[in-house]
């Protein structure tokens, strides 16, 4: 998700500031979820809340996302739109692909959450070869 | 689209940066323009005409353009 070109721009230093905000509120919430700090909390109402904490952060860098291509050029805005298309396009077909193998094929379970990841990944992959807007 | 824009830069001894600057796009843009990896919009397009004081088919070549028979 850093990975958009040099960050020589206006439009992307806030973007990596922003990028980092969220982020790292995605990964304080979730180590502290993995080492323990919300055990009290499983199973009850409040849990509900902090799952959609944890995921107020994936809202807030797709805003970052919008941001940038508002506030750059048409050229960039035009290759930041294809490469996160692509990598939409291809992490849900992958993640459609593993849910239906969990139906038919009995493959192990995937967590929900693992989509965003999963996009990023896709993401840092195909940017690389997405170098024009048309 | 084919264009001229690296050879009007160069006359006139600018970087892409400078002539990013000067048209309010970022220097990857001027390079994707150069490098025909980006066809401007018609905004930026007459900003560029502008700029080098020609009319923007003397810079772009226009695709649509009829060939001239015999």
């Amino acid at each position: 998700m850093l990975a958009m070109g040099k960050s020589t721009t206006p439009a992307h230093r806030k973007y990596v500031i922003r990028t980092l905000a969220f982020m790292g509120g995605y990964v304080a919430v979730n180590v502290g979820a993995i080492f323990g700090a919300f055990d009290e909390i499983q199973d009850r109402p409040a849990a509900w809340l902090l799952a959609l904490v944890v995921a107020a952060p994936v809202a807030g860098q797709i805003w970052a996302t919008l941001m940038l291509m508002r506030d750059s050029d048409e050229f960039v805005r035009g290759v930041t739109a294809k490469q996160f298309i692509i990598a939409a396009g291809v992490a849900m077909a992958l993640f459609s692909a593993w849910g239906f193998a969990e139906s038919y094929a009995g493959a192990p379970h995937a967590q929900g959450w693992l989509i965003y990841p999963l996009f990023w990944a896709v993401f840092g992959l195909v940017s690389p070869f997405v170098r024009t807007s048309r | 689209m084919r264009n001229r824009l690296k050879l009007l830069r160069t006359e006139r001894g600018w970087t892409q940066e400078q002539l990013g600057q000067a048209l309010g796009v970022s220097r990857q843009a001027v390079n994707a323009l150069e490098t025909e990896k980006h066809d401007p919009s018609l905004d930026l397009a007459y900003r560029i005409a502008v700029l080098f004081a020609r009319p923007v088919e003397d810079i772009f070549d226009n695709p649509h353009a009829l060939r001239k028979s015999g």
